[in-house]
């Protein structure tokens, strides 16, 4: 059933990456998605293949999930490949017909391209995986926190997440509800052109929006009934604590990062 | 003496149309006395639209009263620090399960309160174990609410009052949207609270078999206190119950109707009391 | 045939194919005949939800037919479509479903959906709120500023707009008090006497269900348990609490006061019922 879902893709485990505290899983994927943009050649682009391949090993999450969240993008992958094939001139050339050129140069490119992109989602994809949609959210405030002093609402925002992650369930099963009452009165949903089903939306989307008011309402209600005024003086049950782990995730991230600037000063740049 | 806890003064609160969206519906109170004293189990009876709901909200300083006064320990709560005063004081839980709870799962649902009160962490987690523990569902606390059924997500709203360690927990129609069995988990958790951790329970319900189970049950008409006493002594009243568009239990119905003097509370009496007058002649 | 919905070897799995294998419903055989009043009782999750979307065609049985008028609904997309107004079906709190700037809009929503003239739209609804007892001067306020009750009755009429052979409503008095619940059942019985309709009422409360219904269902694990005329089906206390389900207590007190070993019938289910049974018994022992 739609209600049974899991929001968000956190497949359950409890390897290393699983346990890892989520402040550092947040700083050092996107340290690991900066690396990507820092190399220059192949070798260097190898580490971070090698790193996103050990990474997703570690994680313990099936080959076939991690390749699952590559599906989305192929169309992308592709796309960006002939881009670059085409359009991408120097170099050797390898094929030749009529105005279009292949080059050297334009495959480089375009392998370059797409290591490059297939890197960023699976290592993006790992964070998700072994992370709880929740832990995540609780990370990300502490991370940003730093912020406040920019008055940046810090503590607003991530309330604001984990309540949306809280009520996209309950809200996917009551769209589930008010689409077969109102198709059990005959309502159309299905046939007829933009305009019609446009149309046929408003008897949906109004008692949505009415049950979401009194819902949000009530929430409001209950939050103030359990003395909630917002971030300041609230204290967290779950601490964060770095521990060994975490260390070394930041070790294998530095290590990471140093070959990869060494093989870019010791080669020649690709792109 | 009995230690009263929640005192209701000449209570008059009307909803006033100021324009204001309000989704839901808010039902006068005229000139209500009710004092709600340390340890009890009050059950509070009305039809839909007596008011009962209202008394409740004015329990916590959701409402204010347009007259009167509403204390809690002695504290009038005026200002917005001391309705926050109150509101440790006293917790709420509402009718509807799934729009009360926060988090996403069960335990960190629990910590809220307690997170708010700014207490901490390791005594939150103790808290939040033990109301768990008391509520039954320890086992289920890395769930996710929405896989929950109506009267576990209802004992996860109750935990997260009681780790906040409130004196008194008001229950506005807890079982009013669940299945029978939902509704007796719950009946059971307020009874084990009341009677073992000694929480003072204010019960909001339309439900006679629930109201059987208080120490004391008082009966709302059109925005007024119309009865007050143990349910053996409001269930006697069966004429005056039918004014307020409630319903007597059956088994209590059944010897008011055979003749039988005494109020039965439940199916166990009526069987005895219905041997009895049958002399065992049989 | 004088069934107007009957269900053949009815199967309904979620995650079919893969080993997460559900059955919601499994190998039901139901069925209604013209004007009867059927209960469907059964705990939450015992698949009555899931069995009565499939008598308008909002679920595809994975296995097995559903007839409505001797006709298999889905054997094309008009008879799937025609069903949705011979099969009306109620959902629990179906207050939720009101969207219309007024009552009168909303109720007419049904028989816009059917294409009927403008005359004939407005006599049902007319008609339907006359049934379902929504007010005259309600008709031409918005739905929202309406009373829970009326809301309901409002939702409730726009389901009857639409004249179906049968009406399912799912726990149609839940979250009401007991005033409500008791005017909420005359409501459906005056409907079924003044139109003949056939009824189906989904519930799990065992009381209101002995007064008003002809035969019961009763579900448990996707599956029907038991089925009978009321007598046949509540004489089963035990078998029945061990599926969640609780006779009413007068039924209970009958049954202990047997158990005593005095001479009074199982068969009890109203305080009426009770009350005089009891009256003529003390009367014997008293004379």
């Amino acid at each position: 059933m739609i209600g049974e879902i899991t929001f968000g893709q956190y497949y359950p485990g409890s390897s290393v990456l699983h346990r890892a505290d989520p402040r550092i899983k947040l700083i050092t994927s996107f340290w690991l998605i900066v690396v990507i943009f820092v190399c220059k050649n192949f070798f260097s682009l190898g580490i971070i293949a090698l790193t996103a391949i050990i990474t997703s090993l570690v994680s313990r999450v099936p080959m076939k999930m991690i390749l699952k969240s590559l599906k989305p993008i192929v169309i992308i992958l592709i796309f960006t490949a002939i881009l670059n094939i085409f359009y991408t001139q120097g170099g050797a050339t390898y094929w030749e017909w009529w105005k279009i050129k292949v080059t050297e140069k334009g495959v480089n490119t375009a392998i370059f391209t797409m290591i490059r992109i297939i890197s960023l989602v699976v290592i993006s994809s790992i964070l998700t995986y072994t992370t709880t949609p929740t832990a995540l959210t609780d990370g990300l405030e502490r991370v940003l926190s730093p912020l406040k002093v920019f008055k940046i609402k810090v503590h607003t925002l991530a309330m604001m997440m984990t309540l949306a992650l809280r009520f996209i369930p309950t809200l996917i099963r009551e769209i589930e509800r008010i689409m077969n009452a109102q198709k059990a009165r005959g309502a159309d949903l299905e046939t007829g052109g933009i305009l019609q089903r446009a149309k046929a939306l408003v008897p949906i989307f109004i008692p949505l929006m009415v049950s979401s008011f009194r819902r949000a309402y009530e929430l409001a209600l209950a939050m103030t009934c359990r003395c909630y005024t917002g971030g300041e003086g609230r204290t967290r049950m779950k601490q964060m604590k770095v521990s060994f782990r975490d260390i070394v995730l930041i070790l294998y991230c530095t290590a990471a990062t140093a070959g990869i600037i060494i093989l870019n000063i010791f080669f020649e740049a690709v792109i | 003496m009995k230690e009263k806890l929640i005192e209701f003064k000449n209570v008059s609160f009307a909803y006033e149309a100021d324009g204001e969206a309000v989704p839901e519906t808010k039902d006068a109170l005229k000139g209500v006395n009710l004092d709600i004293y340390k340890g009890e189990f009050l059950a509070v009876l009305g039809h839909n639209g007596s008011g009962k709901s209202t008394l409740a909200k004015l329990c916590n300083a959701i409402y204010e009263p347009t007259e009167g006064t509403v204390s809690v320990k002695g504290i009038i709560p005026d200002t917005e620090e001391k309705a926050d005063e109150v509101r440790r004081i006293v917790g709420m839980v509402f009718q509807n399960p799934d729009n009360q709870i926060v988090a996403t799962i069960v335990e960190d649902d629990v910590a809220f309160g307690p997170e708010n009160l700014g207490i901490e962490p390791k005594e939150i987690r103790k808290r939040v174990d033990e109301a768990l523990k008391s509520v039954n569902m320890y086992e289920l606390r890395h769930r996710e609410p929405h896989k929950l059924s109506g009267g576990q997500k209802q004992r996860v709203a109750i935990a997260g009052v009681i780790a906040m360690q409130t004196d008194c927990i008001v229950l506005d129609e807890p079982t009013a949207m669940l299945d029978p069995k939902g509704r007796d988990e719950v009946m059971q958790t307020i009874q084990r609270l009341n009677k073992e951790l000694g929480i003072t329970i204010v019960l909001i319900t339309h439900f006679m078999d629930e109201a059987v189970q208080a120490d004391r049950v008082a009966v709302m008409n059109s925005g007024r206190i119309v009865m007050q006493g143990s349910p053996r002594e409001v269930f006697a009243q069966n004429e005056k119950l039918n004014e307020c568009g409630l319903d007597l239990p059956q088994s209590t119905e059944l010897c008011k109707r055979l003749g039988i003097k005494d109020t039965v509370l439940n199916a166990s009496e009526c069987v005895e009391k219905i041997i009895s007058m049958l002399g065992g002649a049989v | 045939m004088s069934y107007v919905i009957e269900a053949k070897g009815l199967s309904h799995c979620y995650s079919k194919g893969t080993n997460q294998q559900v059955y919601a419903v499994k190998d039901i055989d139901f069925s209604v005949e013209k004007g009867e009043l059927i209960g469907i009782i059964g705990h939450t999750g015992s698949g009555k939800s899931t069995l009565i979307s499939h008598f308008n065609g909002l679920l595809k049985p994975s296995s097995g037919q559903i007839l409505v008028n001797g006709t298999d609904i889905w054997k094309d997309k008009e008879t799937l479509h025609n069903s949705r107004f011979q099969v009306g079906l109620c959902f629990q709190y179906p207050e939720y479903q009101l969207f219309e700037e007024t009552v009168f809009r909303d109720i007419a929503f049904g028989p816009k959906n059917m294409k009927l003239s403008e005359n004939e739209i407005k006599e049902r609804v007319l008609r339907a709120a006359d049934y379902a007892g929504v007010k005259k001067e309600h008709l031409d306020k918005s739905p929202f500023d309406l009373s829970g009750g009326e809301k309901r009755r409002a939702a409730i009429a726009g389901v009857m707009a639409m004249e179906p052979e049968v009406i399912i409503f799912d726990e149609p008095a839940a979250g009401l008090d007991p005033k409500g619940r008791k005017d909420l059942i005359k409501l459906i019985r005056d409907y079924r006497e003044r139109t003949g309709s056939a009824i189906i009422i989904v519930s799990h409360s065992m009381e209101d269900m002995a007064s008003l219904a002809d035969r019961i269902y009763v579900m448990n694990g996707g599956e029907i348990a038991m089925q009978g005329t009321v007598d046949e089906v509540y004489s089963q206390g035990e078998k029945l609490r061990s599926m969640g389900l609780n006779v009413p207590e007068i039924t209970e007190i009958f049954a202990s006061l047997r158990a005593k070993g005095i001479d009074v019938p199982a068969n009890v289910y109203t305080v009426e019922q009770g009350t005089e049974i009891l009256k003529k018994l003390m009367g014997r022992c008293s004379s």
